[in-house]
């Protein structure tokens, strides 16, 4: 006998499957949060250095406790309820609450409990926050899509948070002392970052594209660059930023009119020109693999049309290629956004600033502030330009990247 | 054997574009060896050959895109050496069997390519995209705007031909232009080409390793194997007298079938018919084997055959395409239309599928004894 599978108790089944796997999920989600329940969920210090107070959910009042324990109840519930639709607004609820929860209740414990302890005290979140929100990151990542009620979930705890930071919740929290310490410094830091970015692209870019399309022209550049850039991309980046004080610092030593216009061994400079040889990687690599990736009928039609070799780059290379340069570009953005904090070591500006002195001064929260601050940049660029290249990839060409 | 390279015999008709005794060199590899062709002007010249045989090499000497090692082309009194390669391939339409589409423009930009490259007016741009546009049976008000990635096979297939007409070049290069689509569309493309090339009566070189598609399209074809030419002549001198067993077993063992797709449906169609509304009545339906009556709808389109087989009439529903043919239908489509119709004839219907004629079973006797 041939055994029959019916198409709908096929796709019956696929769903229950899913299902069982979306249980699964919950438990995981649960677990996490239980475990987040015995790590100390804030810090308190009595100055910036001082040794940590640890407070964990046991040391917290009842109503805060409760409050934090609704979102997991949530999360338990949505596994136990079988209809789709109930399950999957159980599952936006806790996500939304199991963000704003621990935020409402460190703007009310913290300032309660650093009161106490003295004038320069502050709090921090501790493990066991990063924890429950990691469970947070879980719930909306397991959600089939992110529908209009969590973007309102979203933006009400936002709205909460901003309402909470502008009475004065938060004025203890760890980080944002060190910003309000740094004051104006702050923006220049920042401001330095992405300018030493920007530059280090900028060069990357006018420097990287010809050279991609040399190796796109002649199989000897091709042999000639790839090994070259293969060792570049192995030398560590630090090494790489110490190997160019030497040089540099003779050279501003031989021509003093350099020096004035500010390159020198030490500070930006070599940190843009060791920047700029890590970004070519991406760039000349994405770049290139455009280039050759072009159909070659489509080539061959338009030479065959009469095209002049200007032209066929003009209206057919360069047009297709576009996209995966971009992607090329923004490869090399969020990598160097990220390798700009080791500037700092040779003397150079930017967020590094903040995580090297940080580290200098045993300030977690200054460490903590630096690299938060280098994520969103990163988030950010990454976005405008993802944007950007929905924007100029020729409208045809879209669908095949959908 | 003699695998000499043969002289054109279509003398009568003058040609303006010559190869003489062009060869390509690969290092070692020898892709053309002394070919000598000359196209004749607004006939459709194929070239045909086993893969690897030198024709699409042939092809691209003509424009350029490869370079001869030794001989030397003419394009009028011009050698193409001297020209400008640009300003060469402007004056050659060229479609080749991938098509080669720009992807990122629009079926108006693509056909319009040329046009813009030789810095035509915008207003004429677009009406001749239009007129190129209806010339492939695609309507400009659809199609204009679609990419190539919205066209089924054989509508980029057409555009491809309307970009290669696009400035109204005085030759067309063709590489396996249908090579890449299903039977059914390649035979309408077929069909399309022939209607295009009757009107505007260009300079053709067309390559393919299809035999069916060379006879059916070709006035002078051109046989070729290892880099040179083994027979040039008019399909028709090919199919009667192949000059080697190598052309004979190419051309395979059905030439006689071969021959009717040298002759189009219009070419022996018979439109004095016999055909009404109703159904006939005896006195109505001529006496004899091979005489049909056409039943048509209030629209003229044939609806039923028939036909007296041994004192009785036979009734027969023309139901799909494959029951009728067109004016531009090879002779070989009619036979096989008489053979799935069951009638000693089949009618031959208009664009709009009218009643226009008939061809007879009897006709196509006598022209593959001719």
């Amino acid at each position: 006998m041939q055994r029959f599978i019916h198409p709908i108790g096929d796709y019956v089944g696929q769903i229950e499957s899913q299902l069982n796997f979306h249980r699964k999920l919950a438990a995981i989600v649960l677990l996490v949060f239980a475990a987040s329940f015995f790590l100390p969920f804030f810090f308190a210090r009595e100055n910036r250095i001082s040794a940590e107070i640890p407070v964990g959910i046991s040391g917290l009042p009842l109503l805060p406790t409760l409050l934090l324990l609704i979102p997991p109840t949530m999360i338990l519930l949505y596994a136990l309820v079988r209809t789709p639709k109930a399950s999957e607004r159980l599952l936006s609820l806790g996500a939304a609450l199991g963000l704003l929860a621990p935020l409402v209740v460190l703007a009310y414990v913290g300032p309660q409990m650093v009161s106490t302890i003295g004038p320069f005290a502050r709090y921090s979140p501790g493990s066991g926050m990063y924890l429950y929100m990691t469970s947070v990151a879980i719930v909306y990542l397991m959600k089939v899509r992110i529908g209009i009620g969590d973007y309102i979930g979203l933006t009400v705890a936002l709205a909460v948070v901003v309402v909470l930071g502008y009475r004065g919740s938060f004025d203890r929290l760890g980080i944002l002392l060190e910003a309000r310490n740094f004051g104006t410094r702050l923006s220049r830091e920042i401001t330095a970052h992405i300018r030493i970015t920007g530059i280090s692209i900028g060069i990357s870019v006018l420097v990287g594209l010809p050279i991609a399309l040399a190796t796109y022209q002649s199989r000897r550049i091709r042999k000639l660059v790839f090994p070259l850039l293969n060792v570049l991309q192995t030398i560590p980046g630090i090494a790489l930023f110490g190997l160019l004080i030497a040089p540099l610092a003779a050279l501003s030593q031989a021509f003093p009119q350099l020096r004035e216009w500010g390159i020198k061994g030490i500070g930006n400079t070599p940190a843009i020109i060791a920047l700029s040889m890590y970004a070519i990687y991406p760039i000349i690599r994405y770049s290139f693999t455009a280039i050759s990736s072009i159909d070659t009928s489509v080539v061959l039609a338009a030479q065959g049309m009469g095209m002049s070799s200007g032209q066929v780059w003009r209206i057919v290379r360069f047009p297709l290629a576009t996209p995966g340069i971009l992607h090329g570009i923004r490869v090399a953005l969020v990598q160097t956004i990220g390798n700009a904090t080791l500037a700092k070591l040779i003397g150079g500006d930017g967020l590094g600033v903040l995580v090297f002195e940080g580290l200098g001064q045993a300030s977690v929260d200054m460490v903590l502030l630096g690299m938060l601050l280098i994520i969103v940049l990163t988030v950010v660029a990454d976005r405008i330009f993802q944007i950007l290249i929905t924007v100029l990839t020729p409208v045809s060409l879209r669908r095949e990247r959908a | 054997m003699t695998t000499h390279p043969v002289r054109p015999t279509l003398e009568e008709t003058p040609s303006f574009l010559k190869a003489e005794h062009i060869s390509v060199r690969y290092g070692e590899t020898v892709a053309l060896n002394d070919v000598t062709l000359h196209i004749p002007t607004n006939r459709v010249t194929v070239l045909i050959g086993p893969s690897g045989c030198g024709k699409s090499t042939t092809l691209r000497c003509i424009n350029a895109l490869v370079k001869t090692s030794s001989g030397h082309i003419d394009y009028g009194d011009a050698s193409i050496q001297a020209m400008s390669e640009t300003d060469l391939r402007r004056n050659m339409g060229y479609a080749i069997q991938s098509v080669g589409l720009m992807p990122h423009l629009t079926v108006e930009e693509n056909v319009d390519l040329v046009p813009r490259l030789l810095g035509w007016k915008r207003s004429e741009r677009t009406e001749r995209v239009s007129r190129l546009l209806k010339l492939v049976r695609l309507d400009p008000q659809v199609y204009r705007n679609k990419y190539p990635h919205e066209l089924s096979g054989g509508e980029a297939q057409r555009v491809g031909v309307a970009r290669a007409l696009g400035a109204d070049p005085p030759v067309l290069l063709m590489d396996e232009p249908f090579g890449a689509v299903d039977p059914l569309t390649r035979e309408q493309l077929q069909d399309e080409f022939i209607r295009i090339q009757r009107q505007l009566k260009k300079t053709v070189v067309f390559v393919t390793h299809d035999i069916d598609e060379a006879v059916r399209l070709a006035d002078y074809l051109v046989i070729m194997k290892d880099g040179m030419i083994v027979q040039a002549d008019t399909p028709e001198q090919i199919l009667a007298a192949p000059a080697n067993e190598f052309v004979e077993r190419f051309l395979g063992p059905d030439r006689s079938l071969k021959r009717l797709s040298l002759f189009t449906a219009d070419h022996c169609c018979l439109e004095q018919v016999v055909s009404g509304t109703g159904k006939p009545s005896e006195a109505q339906l001529p006496r004899g084997s091979n005489r049909c009556y056409w039943q048509v709808d209030d629209d003229g389109k044939p609806i039923m055959g028939y036909t007296w087989i041994h004192n009785r009439i036979i009734e027969r529903p023309i139901t799909g395409s494959t029951h009728t043919v067109q004016p531009y239908s090879s002779m070989k489509e009619c036979m096989s239309a008489i053979l799935s119709l069951g009638m000693p004839a089949t009618a031959v219907v208009d664009d709009d599928g009218r009643l226009y004629g008939e061809v007879r079973f009897e006709t196509i006797q006598t022209i593959s004894l001719s």
